[in-house]
């Protein structure tokens, strides 16, 4: 295992690499794992296996993206491979799309508290496939329609769509008080 | 009150919730990496050396075999041990990270997780040599038992509620599989089709 290897052309070493991106993004991984696993201790392992993934991914980045471009790739995939492993909770994911039209009565309260409108947004993103869930989150996280597209692969364009129905969804959820509240 | 900050505000909210501390340090992830590598190579050889001792029982049982039937079944045994053992090699030791692992875009990489689901039966069906198996498993077993069975036709009789139960049992475990693959094919679908609509 080179751990001190250098990214060729760069003199930059794989763990130098790495310190960067838990400098500037560990706490978006931690968040990141969050909306991906509820468990405690499978979101721990989850997290390991992260930044072990990130780590090792290292050994191979060749600067065609950004390191943030990149550090997100490698950990939602990661989760995203987490999910689909779990076949019994990738069965009751649902689309965007799906979950804008749902006819739910579950959150039919306003939310009261910061630790509610979180649980609220948790229970929210852990509903969605995979896909979906990398937008809300890269969405969540600042990100515009084209990092988001890079990361994730689709146009701009599908991801602005995407982003429109999320903040429906947000508002209904949010402002309110349920889906199909108002 | 909706109109309070930040509740208003899901990606102040997102963005604020506390978080914990990098789960290892840089040490502990180069040592877990090795360890397992490490790990990976042992289990590896593990089943290298099972499949090549499995091999030379059975070639050893082939050459003792007075009856042609069961040496040739054995033999079949004997040479899907090392079939077996060149792709215990082939996809269990351990490499470095493929290119395309982790850090291909989302899309590609969910749609490759789903394939590889959805063929997983097929690929260990064929990685695994299994027809060379149940080959030699004819030879050993439902072709003497065919044989006995006319000196003897109880024998027969016998392995009927045997045949019954696997008939069931193949027949649930097709249908609950090709119902499963056809899920994943549909979910295939909706990302190529998103995939299409991206370009």
């Amino acid at each position: 295992m080179g751990g001190t290897e250098s990214i060729p052309g760069e003199g930059v070493s794989q763990d130098d690499l790495y310190r960067e991106a838990v400098d500037h993004y560990g706490s978006s991984l931690d968040r990141l794992a969050r909306a991906y696993e509820a468990d405690s201790e499978m979101r721990r392992d989850l997290l390991q296996d992260i930044h072990l993934q990130l780590w090792r991914s290292f050994a191979q980045f060749d600067k065609r993206c950004s390191l943030r471009t990149w550090v997100y790739r490698v950990a939602h995939n990661v989760a995203t491979g987490h999910v689909v492993r779990q076949s019994r909770i990738r069965k009751r994911l649902a689309s965007i799309e799906e979950i804008e039209g749902m006819a739910s009565h579950e959150q039919n309260e306003q939310v009261t508290s910061k630790n509610q409108a979180l649980e609220r947004l948790s229970t929210l993103i852990q509903r969605l496939k995979p896909l979906d869930r990398q937008i809300i989150i890269l969405y969540l996280e600042g990100m515009d329609a084209n990092s988001t597209a890079e990361i994730t692969g689709l146009s701009a364009a599908n991801i602005a769509m995407k982003v429109h129905r999320i903040k429906n969804i947000l508002r209904r959820w949010f402002h309110e008080g349920g889906p199909h509240a108002g | 009150m909706p109109d309070e900050f930040p509740l208003n505000d899901p990606k102040k909210i997102w963005q604020e919730q506390p978080t914990e501390a990098i789960p290892m340090t840089l040490d502990e992830i180069r040592r877990k990496a090795h360890r397992l590598q490490m790990i990976a190579r042992v289990v590896a050889l593990a089943w290298i050396g099972f499949g090549f001792a499995l091999c030379a029982g059975f070639a050893r049982a082939s050459a003792r075999a007075h009856v042609v039937i069961p040496r040739i079944g054995w033999a079949i045994m004997s040479l899907w041990c090392l079939y077996g053992v060149y792709h215990a090699f082939k996809w269990i030791w351990p490499g470095r990270l493929p290119a395309d692992a982790t850090f291909s875009t989302s899309l590609e990489f969910y749609r490759k997780e789903l394939e590889r689901q959805r063929d997983y039966g097929w690929r260990l069906w064929r990685r695994s040599g299994l027809a060379w198996a149940f080959l030699g498993l004819a030879f050993l077993v439902v072709i003497p038992v065919v044989i006995g069975s006319l000196q003897n036709p109880r024998i027969l009789v016998n392995a009927v509620p045997f045949c019954v139960m696997l008939g069931i049992w193949l027949v649930v475990f097709l249908s609950t599989r090709k119902r499963k693959q056809q899920e994943l094919q549909q979910e295939i679908d909706e990302l190529n089709a998103m995939d299409r609509g991206s370009r």
